[in-house]
Parts: C-alpha cells; sequence; structure tokens
C-alpha cells in the first residue's frame, strides 16, 4: 500500500472514529450543558445545545449548599478501602485459579462467580441484620468497605486471573530451584510481573467502590460519613428536584474521574490491551 | 518440619490456603445473604421482625402466590427480554468497536480511552441522565428524532408501556458498551499477529481471518465476556430505579426490580425472596457456562 | 410574641433541666429544611440539655430504613413519618403511646387538632404522636391560558365535565400546552391523587370500585387518550408536574401548598388556584389528606426528652405556613400573611379544602393497599384493562389485604 492511500484510511479512519466518540460522549455532554442552563431554558424547545449564559452559580449553589466535598472525601475513602480490600483478598485466588487446571479450580471459580448473583439491594438486609449485631456497624464505612469488597471481588478475580495467566511459569520455576518458598516466590517474582494488570483491574474496581449507592445507602447512617452518591439522591428528593441542580451535582461528582480516565487513559488501555491482562 | 508447614511453604498448602482465604471472605460477605434469602423464601415474614432469622414457615407459600401473580409472566417475560437484548447489543457494538480500534490508526488508543467514560460513571449518574435524555416532553432524544424525520409524534419512553423497557435496555447497553469493549480488545490484542500474516500470504479475505483465526482463537474471552455480561445485566438495578421503577403498570418489571419492590415497598419479605431464589437458579447455569468456557484457555 | 413565647418555654426547660446530664436524641427526617429539621436545630442550640441529631433519609427509603433500625434497635428517638405508615409502626407497639405525657403536658392538648390529622395517629385507645402539619390538593390553573382561550378566568371548572370541557379548550399541541397536569404515578403520591376522586364518587379505600369511581377513571383515561394531559403524567410525580404547569406547558395543575414557593418564583404569568372538581352541582367534596406525623419511639431512652421537643414544635406550629408554607393542623391557628399577594390569595382556598381532606387508613397493611390502587389505575390508564374491571380487580384484592 502507497503512503498516500495510507493516510487516507487513516483520515478515513480517524473521522470515523470522531463520529461513534462523539455520538457515544453525547449523553455527557448533556450533562455538562444542562447543569449550566437555567431552570426555564432547561425545558426549552427546540433545545439549546449550547448555553447562551452559563450560569457558573448552580455551581457555586452546590458547592455551598450540599457538602459535596465532605461527600466526595467519604467516597475516595470508601472507594480506597474497597480496593485495598478486594485486591488483598482477591489477589491470591486469582493466582492460583490461574495456576492450575482441575475440577477443584473449576468449582472454586464457579463458587466465586455464583456468589456474586444478587444484587446489592436483595442482600443488604441481612448484612445489615449481621453487621449490626457483630458490631461492625459502630465503623459504619468500615462496614460498607466490607459489603462492598464482596461485590467487587469475583470481577477482580477474574480480571487478574487473566494477567496471571500471561506469566510463564518457567519464571517462577527458576525462582523456585534457587530455595525461594512459594510464598516467596508469589511475592517476589510473580505479583511484580503481574503488577500492571492488578492495578489496572484495581483502578477499575476503584471506579466501583466510587459510584457504589446500595450498601453505603442502608449501612452509614451518618450524613456526614456519607459518600457523594448518597449526597447526590438528596437533590433527588420528589420535592426539590431540579435538573440543572442535579446536573451540576453529578458533573462534579464524576469530573474528577472522568479527568483522571484522561490523563491515564492512555497507560490503562495500553496496560489493558499489551499483554498485561493476555 | 511437619508435613502441613512443608506443604504451605512448598507445595499444595500454599494454594489451598490463598484460596480458602477469598472463598470464605465470600461465603461469609456474600454466601450467608444468599442463605438468609433462601430461609426468607419459605417463611412467613412479619415486616417488623427482620431482625430474626426464623420465622413462621409456610412451605412453598410464597412459591405459590409468586407464580399467581398476574405480573409474574411479564416479568419473566422482560428480564429474559432484557437480558438477552442487552447482551446482545452490548457485545454487538463492543466487539465491533474493539475491531475498529484494534486497526492501529493515529489516535486509535485515544479514542478507545474516550469510551472508558461512560464505565467509570456511577449507576445512579447514568441512570439519572438518561431518565432527563429520554423525557418525553424535552427530552433532547426526541427532539434530534423528531427533528431528523426518524418520528413523527414524541415517543414517550418512560411512560409508554412499549418502549419502557426498552428505554432502560439503551441506557443499559450503553453503560455495557464500554465493558465489552475492553475486555474484547484484551482478547484481540493476545491473538499472535503471525496467524494472520500466515493466513494473508495463503490469501485468506478480511472476513475469512475473522471465521477462522479471530473468532476461534477468542472463545474462552467470548465466554467469559458474555457470561459476566449476563451476570452483570440481572443485576442492573439503579438504572430502573432512576428511570422507569418497572412501570407504568408493571411493563418494564423485571426479576431483580420485582423482588426489591416486594421487599421494600410492600414490606413481603417471603415473596421478594422467591424471586431472589429463582435468580441463583438461573446465575448458577451462566456460572456453569463460563467455567466450561475456560476450559478452552491456553496459557504461557 | 412569638420570640417571647419561645424564650419563655425555653427558659422553663432551662430551669427543670439544669441538674440534667446532656442528652442527645437522634431523629430521622426526609429533609432538614423542613419544619421539624429547622425546629430542632433551635432546639439544640437552646441551653436545655437536650441535643437533636438529625438524619436525612430519602423520602422512598424512610419506613425501609427504618424497619431494619427498628429490626436491630438502631432507630432513632424520633421520626417524622409520612401519615399513612403511622398506622403499622404504631399497631405494631413500635411507636411510643404519648397519651400519660400528653394528659401532663401544657402545651400540647390532643383536642386542639382537627380530626384527620389526629385520627392517623390514633391507634386504639393510643396517641401515638402529633402531627408536624397538613396539607392537602387543590386545582392550579394559568388565568392568562383561561382568558387567551376564551374561558372566565374568575370561574375556574367546579365539576368534572367543567374539568373536561376547560382542559380541551385549554389543550395546544401547537404551543406544547397540555390542558392539565396532575401525578398518576404508581407511588403514593398517585394513590393521594386519585383517592379523592373516588371518595367524591362516593367511595372509599375499602370500597373502591363504586359506580362513581369509575367514572371518575374513564376521565383520568380521556386526559390520556385525548392527548389533554402528558403521557409522563404515568410516571411523574407532583413536583415534576407542577415544573410543567410553573414553565407555561400545562395549563392547570392538581397539587399542593407545598408548591406555592417555589410557583410565586418562577412563574410569569397569572394564576389562581380553586376547589377540586366535583362530580356534579352540590356533590360532596372530597380531598387527600397529607403531610407528616412525629413519633417517638417506644424503645427510646429518653421519652421525656423527647416528648419534650414535640412540646416545642407545637409552640411554633404558628411558623410553619409562613415559613414553609405548610398548612398548621391545629385549630385556630390562623394563616398569617406572608407578603406575598399571590401565596395570601392561595392560603383561604386550601384552608376551606382542608376541612374536606381525608386519611388515608388508617390501616397497617396500608403500603399494600396502596399498591393495589395504584395497580388499579394504572392498568386502566395504559389500556390493560377498563375502568370498571381495573377497579374490581383493585377491590379484590384489597379485600384479601384487609381480611
Amino acid at each position: 500500500m502507497s503512503a498516500l492511500n495510507e493516510n487516507r484510511k487513516n483520515a478515513v479512519l480517524f473521522t470515523i472514529a470522531l463520529v461513534i466518540a462523539a455520538i457515544y460522549l453525547f449523553p455527557l455532554y448533556w450533562m455538562y450543558v444542562t447543569s449550566l442552563k437555567t431552570n426555564s431554558s432547561i425545558f426549552a424547545v427546540p433545545p439549546e445545545f449550547l448555553p447562551g449564559a452559563p450560569q457558573w452559580q448552580t455551581y457555586a449553589l452546590i458547592w455551598n449548599e450540599s457538602d459535596i466535598l465532605r461527600y466526595l472525601k467519604n467516597s475516595i475513602f470508601i472507594a480506597t478501602g474497597v480496593t485495598l480490600v478486594t485486591v488483598i483478598v482477591g489477589a491470591g485466588a486469582a493466582y492460583v485459579l490461574a495456576r492450575y487446571r482441575s475440577i477443584w479450580i473449576d468449582i472454586a471459580l464457579f463458587t466465586i462467580l455464583m456468589l456474586q448473583v444478587l444484587p446489592p439491594s436483595l442482600m443488604v438486609t441481612p448484612i445489615f441484620v449481621a453487621f449490626t449485631s457483630l458490631g461492625i456497624l459502630e465503623y459504619p464505612r468500615i462496614g460498607t468497605i466490607l459489603a462492598i469488597s464482596a461485590k467487587t471481588m469475583p470481577f477482580f478475580v477474574i480480571l487478574c486471573r487473566a494477567a496471571f495467566m500471561s506469566i510463564p511459569r518457567e519464571l517462577e520455576e527458576a525462582a523456585l530451584v534457587d530455595g525461594n518458598s512459594r510464598a516467596g516466590a508469589f511475592v517476589m517474582i510473580v505479583l511484580p510481573l503481574a503488577r500492571n494488570g492488578i492495578l489496572v483491574a484495581a483502578l477499575l474496581i476503584f471506579m466501583q467502590g466510587f459510584g457504589e449507592y446500595v450498601y453505603s445507602a442502608s449501612l452509614i447512617a451518618d450524613n456526614r460519613l456519607q459518600p457523594a452518591s448518597i449526597g447526590m439522591t438528596n437533590y433527588l428528593q420528589p420535592n426539590v428536584v431540579t435538573w440543572n441542580a442535579i446536573m451540576a451535582f453529578a458533573a462534579t461528582y464524576v469530573t474528577p474521574i472522568l479527568a483522571a480516565f484522561v490523563l491515564l487513559q492512555r497507560k490503562i488501555v495500553s496496560g489493558l490491551t499489551s499483554g498485561a491482562l493476555k | 518440619m511437619g508435613r502441613l508447614a512443608r506443604s504451605l511453604r512448598d507445595g499444595i498448602g500454599f494454594d489451598t490456603l490463598l484460596v480458602f482465604f477469598t472463598l470464605a471472605y465470600l461465603l461469609a460477605f456474600a454466601g450467608l445473604p444468599l442463605l438468609y434469602n433462601i430461609v426468607l423464601s419459605f417463611q412467613s415474614v412479619d415486616m417488623f421482625a427482620l431482625g430474626s432469622l426464623f420465622h413462621e414457615v409456610t412451605g412453598l407459600e410464597n412459591y405459590r402466590a409468586v407464580f399467581e401473580d398476574p405480573l409474574a409472566r411479564t416479568v419473566l417475560w422482560n428480564t429474559i427480554l432484557f437480558t438477552l437484548g442487552s447482551v446482545l447489543f452490548q457485545f454487538t457494538l463492543g466487539f465491533a468497536l474493539a475491531l475498529f480500534f484494534n486497526q492501529a490508526f493515529p489516535g486509535s488508543t485515544w479514542f478507545r480511552g474516550l469510551f472508558l467514560a461512560g464505565w467509570v460513571m456511577p449507576g445512579l449518574v447514568v441512570g439519572v441522565l438518561w431518565n432527563w435524555l429520554l423525557s418525553g416532553d424535552f427530552g433532547v432524544i426526541n427532539w434530534l428524532l423528531l427533528n431528523t424525520g426518524i418520528i413523527d409524534d414524541p415517543i414517550f419512553w418512560r411512560s409508554d408501556t412499549d418502549y419502557s423497557l426498552l428505554a432502560v435496555m439503551l441506557a443499559n447497553i450503553w453503560y455495557g458498551v464500554p465493558f465489552n469493549m475492553i475486555l474484547l480488545s484484551v482478547g484481540l490484542a493476545a491473538i499472535p499477529e503471525d496467524l494472520y500474516e500466515a493466513a494473508e500470504l495463503d490469501g485468506a479475505t478480511a472476513v475469512q481471518r475473522f471465521f477462522t483465526i479471530t473468532l476461534p482463537m477468542m472463545r474462552s474471552t467470548i465466554g467469559a465476556v458474555i457470561a459476566l455480561g449476563i451476570i452483570f445485566t440481572l443485576q442492573q438495578f439503579d438504572l430502573f430505579a432512576a428511570i422507569t421503577s418497572g412501570g407504568p403498570a408493571g411493563s418494564s418489571m423485571v426479576a431483580q426490580y420485582w423482588s426489591w419492590e416486594l421487599s421494600f415497598r410492600q414490606f413481603d419479605f417471603g415473596r421478594g425472596a422467591v424471586i431472589a431464589v429463582m435468580m441463583i437458579v438461573v446465575v448458577l447455569g451462566v456460572a456453569a457456562i463460563y467455567v466450561r468456557s475456560t476450559r478452552q484457555e491456553t496459557r504461557l | 410574641m412569638k420570640r417571647l413565647a419561645a424564650a419563655a418555654f425555653a427558659s422553663g426547660l432551662m430551669a427543670s433541666a439544669a441538674f440534667a446530664e446532656d442528652v442527645t436524641l437522634t431523629m430521622w427526617t426526609e429533609s432538614s429544611n423542613a419544619p421539624e429539621g429547622v425546629f430542632a436545630k433551635e432546639f439544640s442550640d437552646m441551653d436545655n440539655g437536650i441535643k437533636i441529631d438529625v438524619r436525612e433519609v430519602r423520602f422512598d427509603d424512610l419506613v425501609a430504613e427504618t424497619l431494619r433500625a427498628f429490626a436491630t434497635k438502631t432507630n432513632p428517638d424520633i421520626i417524622a413519618i409520612d401519615n399513612p405508615d403511622h398506622a403499622a409502626f404504631a399497631s405494631r407497639g413500635a411507636f411510643l403511646d404519648l397519651t400519660p405525657m400528653v394528659e401532663q403536658s401544657d402545651q400540647i392538648d390532643m383536642d386542639n387538632y382537627f380530626d384527620g390529622p389526629r385520627s392517623s395517629l390514633t391507634w386504639g385507645d393510643g396517641v401515638f404522636g402529633i402531627p408536624r402539619a397538613s396539607n392537602t390538593i387543590a386545582l392550579y390553573y394559568n388565568k392568562d391560558m383561561f382568558r387567551a382561550a376564551g374561558l372566565d378566568p374568575d370561574s375556574p371548572p367546579a365539576t368534572w365535565d367543567a374539568l373536561y370541557e376547560a382542559a380541551k379548550k385549554l389543550t395546544d399541541p401547537s404551543n406544547d400546552v397540555y390542558g392539565i397536569a396532575f401525578s398518576a404515578k404508581a407511588s403514593e403520591e398517585g394513590t393521594f391523587q386519585f383517592l379523592p376522586w373516588v371518595q367524591m364518587a362516593g367511595g372509599s379505600f375499602d370500597n373502591i370500585n363504586v359506580d362513581g369511581a369509575a367514572e371518575a377513571l374513564d376521565l383520568w383515561k380521556a386526559f390520556f387518550d385525548e392527548g389533554l394531559t402528558s403521557p409522563d403524567t404515568l410516571t411523574r410525580g407532583q413536583w415534576d408536574s407542577t415544573g410543567t404547569f410553573n414553565g407555561g406547558n400545562a395549563a392547570m395543575v392538581i397539587s399542593g401548598p407545598w408548591e406555592l414557593k417555589r410557583m410565586a418564583a418562577d412563574t410569569q404569568f397569572d394564576w389562581g388556584v380553586t376547589l377540586l372538581p366535583v362530580p356534579s352541582d352540590g356533590a360532596p367534596r372530597a380531598s387527600a389528606l397529607g403531610d407528616f406525623n412525629l413519633a417517638v419511639f417506644a424503645n427510646s431512652e429518653h421519652p421525656s426528652e423527647a416528648f419534650r421537643f414535640l412540646e416545642y414544635y407545637d409552640s411554633q406550629v404558628e411558623r410553619v405556613w409562613p415559613e414553609f408554607t405548610r398548612m398548621p393542623s391545629r385549630k385556630g391557628v390562623a394563616l398569617a400573611p406572608t407578603g406575598n399577594a399571590k401565596i395570601d390569595a392561595a392560603a383561604p382556598v386550601f384552608v376551606e379544602q382542608l376541612q374536606y381532606a381525608r386519611n388515608r387508613g388508617p390501616h397497617p397493611e396500608w403500603p399494600r393497599i396502596s399498591k393495589a390502587i395504584q395497580d388499579g389505575f394504572q392498568s386502566a390508564l395504559t389500556g390493560q384493562k377498563s375502568s370498571k374491571d381495573a377497579l374490581d380487580d383493585a377491590a379484590a384484592a384489597i379485600q384479601k389485604i384487609m381480611n
């Protein structure tokens, strides 16, 4: 193929990519635009695709009125806890499940997947009752972290298992021959090699923890400890729905993670696609 | 050194310990709640006695009540339609995008990264956003469809019994496409380049290469993606809560939402648990499919 | 005068609590900006040895959260609860019977409350709380649109037929205007809006399939079938529906006094409020009785402190109208002028409408009864059943629940 043809092909592909990305991201764009409109221009027909006079004060209002900073801090706290617990508890199993091939491994894999069948909305009552009687709810955010981690664990194990599968077994065996214990070889050789895959999976788990709603709503009674997902529903009360305020809250809530993703996306995507997760 | 210690240090004991650790955690925090739901399904549960595990045992009474409910058939049908429809479109669109971005053109990684934006959004935010996009009188989607001449009258996505389930499905497909695309991209990247080069030398067309190389090499990835897709879709709750609440007149009610509705709107915890048990049975099958698909995996 | 009373009240408390340890109570409510939230903050700021921690719980989740907490004895001391949900808690002994304390009280006298709110919190011989406020629904209408459609803005529709005719005349698809907005949502809001129509036709929640009720439902269905109301009325709550009225996309809306503040601020047209239209001239009136009650849990460790807050709330009841546009449940409390002419003109209409307001229940199984009613009107409005069949099925379901 000539260079000219190659260029033309690239231009066409680039244009197509631009169009589908624009279509896909339109809902997000609409969130931002709506958040900047006035209460009446929200309902204008035809809709305004660019806000005539951006209403930045809606953001100021959200910032002052709804303690969004406190909510976001709690979200980050919970998401961090969920990530740590999930990685620490889940990584070992993912490694073992990638290492062997037997009926017992099948059964373990099956059990792990099975245990994530019910949506949190149906699990929360027994968890609430058990956590209360065990006193775990004295520390409601910890309790929430433990409950969410049980939900994110199966997904993490499956993603990480793929990462461990891509590590040549010979490297680990060489370490064992050198006199390392199994634990030593796991920590010194296998984990560093699977680092990228684990990090990317952990990042995805972080996102799930960041957006979780059902457990946080029921397990955390104190407004001061609740995450931003709960803060947002306070804007969805039957008697206070204003779309621009909700969208402004939503935008404030997701923009930090979106920004982090746009900045890190090269690493994430290449970490996922070029070897780490084979 | 004892046998146990030796096994823990150098042998299978180490592996058993690691898996046991994870399983114990999951059994405690996910297994016991599951069991609680199963036990509740055989009991008549008073709404003020949620704290105790044992109530008046009524055998299959709750099951009978659920199956006799006129809504049961709608829910069964909706759940099947929602799950299969969502997974089919998420998978097809995700696969198409993965193949598209697999052609290395300038900016392809960057664009692929943008699609992750959908996935990192909290479910609740996605639901609220789509509720707004799909609103009947002021929704921007209706406006676009009307002005491009695709429809003549606005569609009341949330309130029309013919469209309500589709409305939630649209949002769910949007939400799930990035997940499918990324996992499938990972699978595509794992196929050795030289297989394609050899096939090209043999004169195979792009379509032939897709069916003889790509699909067979992707079998385990596809199995995993579809199994996870079904399980995630069966758990989808936030979108229903934010867009239709299962209505109007139950037209977009699915199992997971109905179960919650019976438990926490009508406070009939026994019947809510029955539906949870039904879902467990379905996921048993799906999990089995996933485990089977791992048999095709190859390890370095 | 009001302030003075509050100060005197506070000092009285101070004297009695001078030697007591500081007591912290918890209260759950839908919003800390509601009267009980604001009053609780004032009450905590007084030097009376009592602090109240307020937790906001989403309205939709309030009962479920409370049940869960009650099961594990982690429930609050005080709760503000929607009045139809009150009976379930009162009948199971979850709430404290305040009768002995009320007898001792210089502030609270149950006879001062209107019958409706009082009966919503009475179960057997016991009194299980005090009303927070009362509200009801009436018909708001856009006077400018009435004039434009050739209708008399000073004689708004008084009967169902007139309402239908007006809605028809006012509907203007080319300008995106629907004749009427209301809420037929499958939630307590929908029941709240539909039940008065059944009651005006001579029915009630335990007699939902009287002949006139099917006529009412047919009228609702005509609004939908003839495009006189937005199809989203099926899934929209009252606040959102009223939003379309405020934005000029609906010429009439059925909603309550909680809308007044926003309406006065947002609208750029002339509007008024009138009583809910009746089936025919001279037919009995009915309306829904809404709003919350304040209750103390039976397992509270500080019942007398909690009751003192209830007394404080009752002492401030004159403020609930001017500051929150909620209507006091106590007799003889005039609605003080708010300074806004539109709101003050609406006040007497709601006062009159409130006289006809009836309870939902009280019944311990109210959520399930309400669900049967919602299923009834929704299945008719979506064309799955005829109005008659839908209400017959609802009546059968309700009978089953009640027996």
